[in-house]
């Protein structure tokens, strides 16, 4: 069954698949110390964080690029021929929407996002702050003033780099350094731009905070760089979200995201990527490599990743907690979606240190046309992590007999007093469940739709509401036809 | 991943050379495929994803730095046999006629390598790879005097096999036993093999054994690993099925150092199914490391999985089961389960479940849990008048009892029973 059905998804185009046409100022291609000294320069930044960053483009150059180790295959990247700098010319200095370049607005627009709409919605308390990244340079952001009454800091990388230096040079780092993974070293010396937020103690952030990454001008890398950090006994709901315009060469993106949570306090991090995924034919597509990580540095503390993913050629990413405080709880949801030749190695780590830690892994992969989807993850109990919980749930469900679904856990135990689960299924879509369906009266794509829905309701039910709609959206797009 | 090299193979190889025998069975493509892969990618270190918790390479430098590979002639310890089994002994990686019961079972031949002709030979190296694992290359480089088991087709076989494999040796020694068992179409047999050392000098013992089990035969096997502590051994098994045949392994882990077992199943005829049961109870600085494959190759098969651990002191127990489901092979019915009790603060586990699936049309999943000793169910025995000692043998026995129970003959069950002390 499906033959046909499974062809007609194949060949649907990425629907998110436009460029912008704005001035951009970029660097010609290359990477070399010259180059990081100009990225510095022009961004402005202290000498300090120069050092940093010639610090770790020395750690680079003396890492080596890692071979194949994730079931993943892509050819070798050539660092050179990227360019490590793209800002739209039209300087962020603007004090109204009115102000920003109408292009820009309009991209917002067809992704949906218009800050227009989050202007006019001001004062709902279900309003999203946005920081809205375009390329490298934050361009505008949003509910800025709202947001400083509460004492709370969300702004650019670059921005906070220039006014909050204390809390940067404590933080940037300290859950990432840049001798942590290859891409994570390229990142910290030439990251371009990000967003940094900081809650104090005992705020508990009225708004969800929202970044939208967008990679537009052809051939350009984005390094960004996020850091979060709750003081203690905060709240904050982060989210992110990114889709792509359609390009040829693959593009490159390493981005780095640091959460430290002090003592009782939570961060509650989603994301919906979208990037552009390659045509059906494997051609083009964004190289998603990617370092999350979180710290549950204080007692009691929380972090929650919640992601959708659905875009990108290859996706290379396991957003991680450290659980230190005792008491602290680490949570991974994940719905990661490959279509065509796309693919996916994605998962999390769960590393337990702390007394009493508890953590819950939830991750779904659907694999449709000639993708690959792999679940790669690692709860770690260390000595001395009394008491320490987790479960884990890996499940996923196959379209097509031409794609891959696998299961790579990796679950190390040095404590007596831990209990551990893990389970993992793979199987298809039930002919009953479809027939039971159809029978009703819903053609096979209604009922392979809400069939996947229901199968990734237990990660969509995480998702902020605002997010929700949209990943509802995607992955009906998705994985429209698709039949198991 | 390609794992960084050391020298300590070209070590093993210089040491071991000019003692080793001829080896004029196995074919020269073989043997030089062989030692040119030990040179090239050397003895893996936990670099090497298949053995990142079990680092051979550093244990072979820390406990092996002279080979000095003399042997001593062994008495066979006669509480081995087992009742109402038939004995075939393996001594220090060669098979010996002479402690060999000399029983002639219809349908059963027993050769040893050199007796083979042409044909015969061949079979030796078509099952494991040499170049897919530094230990398969190890074993056919320097393979030992092992012998062809072969049960002739439409043949029952009532008695059990059971092959003893003893090692003796003054200082250190490494010794590479290989044996090849062949169950013919429609055969059924069951086979023990039980690995043990006289307690005298540190072995290394690299054993490889290929099974083929032909269209609708049968094959029931256990292994029994005893090699106590100065015992260090890599146990490969491949393990190919053919059409409609059946593969039952139970694997009991009682001693050894280091016991790494490579079990790989080879699923490449329809409506065949394979079963794999392990217990493995460590202590003191054991490590115990299980792989297995399930390298579902054709639709409409079966596998299971059941493997248990109890780790106590400051051993590390290790398991790592692998379910592959190629492209074709739809209508895949697979399952794998993997439960550890940890005993000790110093004790670990590390268990990698993998799936790695190409078909739709498929069933698997894997399931690990790792836990204490269930609380509740100690206070239920407790609150019974039964001691906290007497109800901790009682609820291990229990955990352990799923596979024990497998376990059909009741001599070796008995044996396994007495070992373990949970009787």
């Amino acid at each position: 069954m499906g033959n046909e059905i499974i062809e007609q998804h194949i060949q649907s185009e990425y629907k998110w698949g436009f460029i912008t046409d704005i001035d951009t100022e970029t660097f010609a291609p290359g990477l070399n110390e010259n180059v990081i000294h100009a990225l510095s320069k022009k961004k402005n930044e202290p000498e300090w964080m120069l050092e940093n960053r010639l610090k770790a483009f020395k750690t680079w150059q003396g890492m080596k690029e890692p071979d194949n180790w994730a079931h993943l295959h892509y050819p070798k990247l050539d660092f050179q021929n990227i360019s490590y700098y793209s800002a739209p010319k039209k300087k962020t200095e603007l004090s109204s929407l009115d102000e920003v370049d109408p292009e820009l607005l309009k991209t917002f627009e067809k992704l949906g996002i218009s800050l227009e709409e989050q202007k006019r919605l001001t004062g709902v308390s279900s309003n999203i702050a946005v920081d809205a990244v375009f390329d490298s340079v934050s361009v505008k952001t949003t509910f800025r003033e709202t947001l400083l009454e509460k004492g709370i800091i969300f702004c650019s990388f670059s921005e906070a780099v220039q006014e909050h230096p204390d809390l940067i040079k404590k933080y940037m780092g300290m859950v990432v350094p840049p001798t942590d993974n290859y891409y994570a070293a390229l990142n910290a010396a030439v990251f371009s731009d990000g967003s940094f937020c900081y809650i104090p103690k005992g705020v508990r952030c009225p708004m969800e905070l929202s970044t939208y990454f967008r990679i537009n001008a052809s051939g350009t890398g984005q390094f960004e760089r996020t850091l979060i950090v709750a003081d203690e006994g905060s709240y904050v709901s982060y989210l992110e979200g990114c889709t792509a315009p359609q390009r040829d060469e693959n593009q490159l993106h390493a981005a780095v995201v640091e959460i430290i949570t002090h003592k009782d306090a939570e961060v509650k991090y989603s994301t919906v990527q979208n990037w552009y995924p390659g045509d059906k034919n494997g051609k083009g597509g964004i190289y998603n490599f990617v370092t999350k990580r979180g710290l549950c540095a204080g007692d009691n503390s929380k972090i929650s990743w919640t992601q959708v993913e659905t875009g990108s050629a290859i996706t290379w990413k396991y957003p991680s907690v450290i659980l230190k405080g005792n008491n602290s709880i680490g949570e991974f949801y994940s719905v990661a979606v490959t279509n065509n030749m796309q693919e996916a190695d994605t998962g999390t780590k769960m590393i337990h240190i702390g007394k009493n830690t508890r953590s819950t892994i939830i991750s779904k992969g659907i694999s449709a046309g000639f993708s690959n989807n792999s679940y790669r993850g690692l709860v770690q109990i260390r000595k001395g992590a009394t008491n320490a919980r987790n479960f884990s749930q890996c499940d996923s469900l196959l379209m097509g007999d031409k794609c891959g679904a696998h299961t790579f856990p990796y679950i190390e135990i040095k404590d007596k007093t831990a209990v551990v689960e893990h389970e993992a299924t793979t199987s298809k879509i039930g002919e009953d469940q479809l027939f039971y369906c159809k029978q009703r009266g819903l053609d096979t794509e209604k009922a392979v739709g809400l069939i996947v829905n229901g199968y990734c309701k237990e990660v969509l039910n995480k998702l902020p509401m605002e997010f929700a709609v949209e990943a509802q959206k995607l992955l009906a797009v998705s994985l429209e036809g698709s039949v198991g | 991943m390609i794992a960084e090299k050391t020298n300590t193979a070209q070590q093993i190889i210089d040491a071991i050379s000019s003692t080793a025998g001829k080896v004029n069975f196995i074919n020269d493509q073989a043997l030089t495929d062989a030692l040119l892969y030990l040179e090239n990618k050397g003895i893996p270190t936990n670099k090497h994803e298949d053995y990142k918790y079990c680092n051979v390479d550093a244990i072979l430098k820390k406990e092996f730095k002279n080979f000095s590979q003399k042997f001593k002639d062994v008495n066979l310890d006669e509480d081995l046999r087992l009742a109402d089994t038939v004995t075939l002994v393996v001594v220090n990686g060669n098979y010996s006629e002479v402690l060999s019961d000399k029983v002639i079972l219809k349908g059963l031949h027993i050769n040893s390598f050199n007796q083979l002709n042409e044909n015969g030979k061949d079979i030796i190296t078509s099952q494991a790879d040499v170049k897919k694992d530094a230990f398969i290359a190890l074993n056919t480089a320097f393979s030992g005097q092992g012998f062809h088991l072969q049960v002739e087709k439409n043949t029952q076989l009532q008695i059990p096999i059971h092959i003893i494999y003893v090692s003796s040796c003054e200082g250190e020694a490494l010794i590479n036993p290989r044996n090849i068992i062949e169950i013919g179409q429609n055969a059924e047999a069951t086979l023990i093999e039980h690995y043990v050392t006289a307690q005298n000098g540190k072995v290394f013992s690299n054993f490889l054994s290929e099974k083929l089990i032909h269209e609708n035969a049968r094959l029931i096997s256990y292994t029994i690993q005893d090699e106590g502590d100065k015992g260090f051994s890599v146990n490969t098994n491949q393990v190919k099925l053919e059409k409609a045949a059946h593969y039952d392994n139970t694997t009991i882990i009682l001693s050894g150092q280091l016991t790494r077992n490579n079990h790989n199943v080879v699923i490449s005829g329809e409506n065949s199914e394979a079963h794999l049961n392990g217990l493995f109870v460590t202590d003191n600085t054991q490590l115990v490391d299980n792989h297995t494959l399930m390298d579902h190759q054709v639709p409409h098969c079966q596998s299971n999985e059941l493997y248990k651990g109890i780790i106590k002191g400051k051993s590390t127990g290790v398991f790592n089961g692998k379910i592959f489901v190629r492209k074709d092979a739809q209508k895949t019915n697979a399952y794998q389960s993997s439960k550890n009790i940890l005993l000790s603060d110093d004790a670990s586990i590390n268990t990698k479940p993998e799936l790695e699936i190409y078909a739709d049309d498929v069933k698997c999943s894997h399931g690990t849990s790792t836990g204490k000793i269930d609380e509740s169910a100690m206070f239920y025995l407790n609150a019974r008048g039964i001691s906290p000692d007497a109800a901790k043998i009682m609820l291990l026995n229990a955990f352990a009892g799923e596979v024990i129970d497998k376990i059909i003959p009741e001599s070796l069950k008995e044996l396994v029973q007495k070992k373990l002390g949970f009787k």
